[in-house]
């Protein structure tokens, strides 16, 4: 080596000495730290990390659910056809069950009639059958008295869970139609704003020389009355291209609340339709279920005339009723759970909860996510190695990361950011 | 040879300025770190959280029965709430003891190793004192471990509260305004992504969005964000510290700051 290339290889290293940091000094106490936050806008990943980021905010903007506002008076009055529809179905329900009631007596009179016939049993036999009708019609009047009065009940309470989630879906709708309300209004307001600026700007040049002209003083009367016509004219230009766009604004804000309302209607006839189905068929398996307890009632008590035999014949009718009810009931049951979680469901989306409503936009979400974190960290993990290394270098005692302020210490960010420039150039 | 031997007394007087550690004041050396996750992995710590997470199951059944019987909002506010009461409470009864005993094994293991401020091992890049396996050694010893008899030595990291000064009020209004305009701009810029074309059109709505937001951000949050920040640095060299960290990444010791960063923020 020559002493010329020494030298300059010295003065390179004590340039690099003055300019570095002394890291144990007062002031630093081996102590430094460096902005994640700032390498990683730095790091050569970072344009796939903010690509994902934006794919991860176009799904966010583009999955915002589209609800739409309902007035007061049409969630009463979808409520009072609601309610209309629940007292139909109740009546039919009522129709319905008597009708069954009746087959039901009638299909164990004939079973009963025919196994009595068969055993020889006539004419008491038919007394017996009629008395033993009679017990059986006394106990499913009764039931039935008692499940009229529970599907009574069970009808106002439905009543009133449809009122309640019609009157929240009111009150969280009308909100948010305010805010998109608004946020339209807001948008135009800025387009307006927008105008205003770039006419000024343009007029800008026109009506600084004719104002320049007017503060003339030696200005004739004509010329200046010319001048004064000119800025005018201008101001007016201005303010009819800006009322025509106010105008056309306030068309479009017309436009959008009738669309707004539009879609509401078309939204709650939607809910509403599917409340009303669920409702029905929440109705008619209540009803079944009532209907299969009557049926599961005691066997009638047998008169003492029929033989043990006949009256072992009798009882299994009986049972034999009980079974296929109880099925029916099991089945009743089943499909009345399945139908109350969809019902159940519907609520809670009613209620602003996100049921499914992402569907794949949030399963898309989920992965870029993943592979968002996935990216991030191994751009944090090559960071905090490229910091790590540069910190053995230069003598620190500790390096942090996501420091919340420093008074002190030496902020290792700018060396970071170059060295890891430096090795991707 | 007269500049090459100023040159070297130089150069040789730089190194030693640069090269000789401690020459003007001590290093930071009593910083210590924790790695919290691997301290999760004790037994203990797994068979406590898979107790409270099968209570928390079973609260949850009972707690989807009874708000499905609720006649109003109010009311399954106030079920979430009970709920959620049951499920903390609990919490402390399983995992209370445990962190306690946590807590005193650091508060030993940092008192005789003569540190001032234990971390968690995410904020440490380079260097600290390593003392998770000795916590885990003194927390699984069969013997009672004893509470600490003083408090940590002062120490030049500091700690805020982040929680707390988001509770400023100024803070708390721009946080909310921000909130507000972010909901805003959602819904204006999602219809706006509704009529979007082509993916060109997608793609810059989405930048129009992104710059809207940062731009508000700049207007509203930053000179909170500079100003609390300012204040931090203000109060910690007053109380000379070097560092402040967040107290989450504090698991022990260190200078609590946020009352006066607060106080600070308040005038």
């Amino acid at each position: 080596m020559s002493f010329r290339s020494s030298v300059v290889s010295l003065a390179g290293f004590l340039a690099l000495a003055a300019c570095a940091p002394n890291v144990h000094s007062s002031a630093i106490r081996g102590a430094g730290y460096i902005r994640l936050d700032e390498i990683i806008k730095h790091h050569p990943l970072y344009g796939q990390l903010s690509q994902l980021d934006d794919a991860i905010a176009a799904i966010g903007l583009q999955s915002v659910p589209r609800q739409v506002p309902l007035g007061a008076s049409q969630i009463a009055a979808q409520t009072k056809e609601l309610n209309q529809e629940l007292q139909d179905a109740q009546v039919r329900a009522n129709k319905i069950l008597a009708q069954k009631q009746r087959d039901y007596e009638n299909r164990e009179n004939q079973a009963v009639s025919a196994a009595l016939a068969a055993a020889g049993i006539h004419g008491s036999g038919a007394a017996a059958a009629a008395q033993m009708s009679g017990a059986s019609s006394q106990q499913a009047a009764q039931a039935a008295r008692a499940a009229d009065s529970d599907l009574m009940a069970y009808q106002q309470n439905v009543i009133a869970q449809d009122s309640a989630a019609s009157s929240t879906i009111a009150k969280q709708l009308q909100v948010q139609a305010a805010q998109e309300f608004r946020a339209k209004a807001e948008e135009l307001t800025q387009n307006e704003t927008d105008l205003s600026l770039r006419l000024t700007q343009s007029d800008a040049a026109a009506r600084l020389a004719i104002k320049m002209r007017l503060s003339n003083l030696a200005l004739d009367p004509a010329a200046r009355k010319q001048a004064q016509d000119q800025l005018a004219a201008i101001n007016a230009k201005e303010s009819a291209q800006i009322d025509a766009q106010r105008n056309a604004d306030a068309a479009t804000l017309r436009a959008y609340r009738a669309e707004l309302d539009r879609q509401t209607g078309d939204s709650i006839r939607n809910q509403v339709g599917a409340i009303h189905q669920q409702t029905r068929s929440k109705l008619e398996e209540r009803r079944n279920e009532v209907g299969s307890q009557i049926r599961s009632l005691g066997a009638p008590a047998m008169p003492s005339n029929v033989p043990p035999d006949v009256q072992a014949r009798i009882a299994q009718i009986h049972r034999q009723f009980i079974g296929e009810f109880r099925a029916d009931a099991a089945k009743t049951i089943a499909d009345y759970n399945a139908t109350k979680s969809d019902l159940d469901r519907q609520f809670a989306a009613l209620h602003g909860a996100d049921v499914g409503a992402t569907g794949a936009a949030g399963r898309e979400l989920d992965a870029l996510q993943k592979r968002r974190g996935e990216l991030y960290q191994q751009m944090v993990a090559q960071v905090k190695n490229d910091a790590r290394r540069l910190a053995k270098e230069r003598g620190f005692s500790i390096v942090f990361s996501e420091i919340w302020s420093a008074a002190g210490g030496y902020d290792l960010t700018n060396q970071v950011i170059a060295d890891m420039q430096g090795q991707h150039e | 040879m007269k500049i090459r031997s100023a040159i070297l007394v130089v150069a040789a007087a730089s190194l030693a300025m640069w090269m000789a550690p401690g020459a003007i004041a001590a290093d930071l050396t009593d910083v210590g770190y924790i790695d919290q996750a691997e301290l999760a992995n004790l037994p203990v710590f797994i068979m406590a959280n898979r107790q409270l997470a099968i209570y928390k199951s079973q609260l949850e059944g009972q707690f989807n029965g009874q708000v499905k019987r609720a006649r109003s909002d109010a009311d399954k506010q106030q079920i979430a709430m009970q709920f959620q009461q049951q499920l903390n409470d609990k919490q402390r009864e399983i995992v209370g003891p445990l962190f306690q005993r946590a807590t005193y094994a650091i508060a030993a293991v940092s008192a005789s190793r003569n540190l001032t401020v234990i971390v968690d091992k995410r904020v440490v890049i380079y260097g600290g004192q390593d003392i998770t396996k000795d916590v885990e050694a003194v927390f699984a010893s069969p013997q009672a471990v004893q509470p600490p008899a003083a408090t940590p030595p002062p120490s030049e990291i500091g700690y805020v509260d982040q929680s707390v000064l988001d509770g400023v009020s100024k803070v708390q209004t721009a946080n909310n305004t921000m909130n507000q305009f972010e909901s805003t701009q959602r819904s204006i810029f999602s219809a706006k992504m509704a009529t979007a074309r082509s993916a060109g059109d997608k793609q810059q709505i989405l930048q129009q969005y992104n710059k809207t937001i940062s731009d508000k951000q700049d207007q509203l949050l930053k000179p909170l964000v500079d100003q609390t920040r300012a204040a931090t640095s203000d109060v910690a060299r007053k109380k000379n510290l070097l560092l402040v960290l967040d107290k989450a990444d504090v698991l022990y010791g260190g200078t609590d700051i946020t009352t006066d960063v607060q106080n600070e923020l308040s005038k």
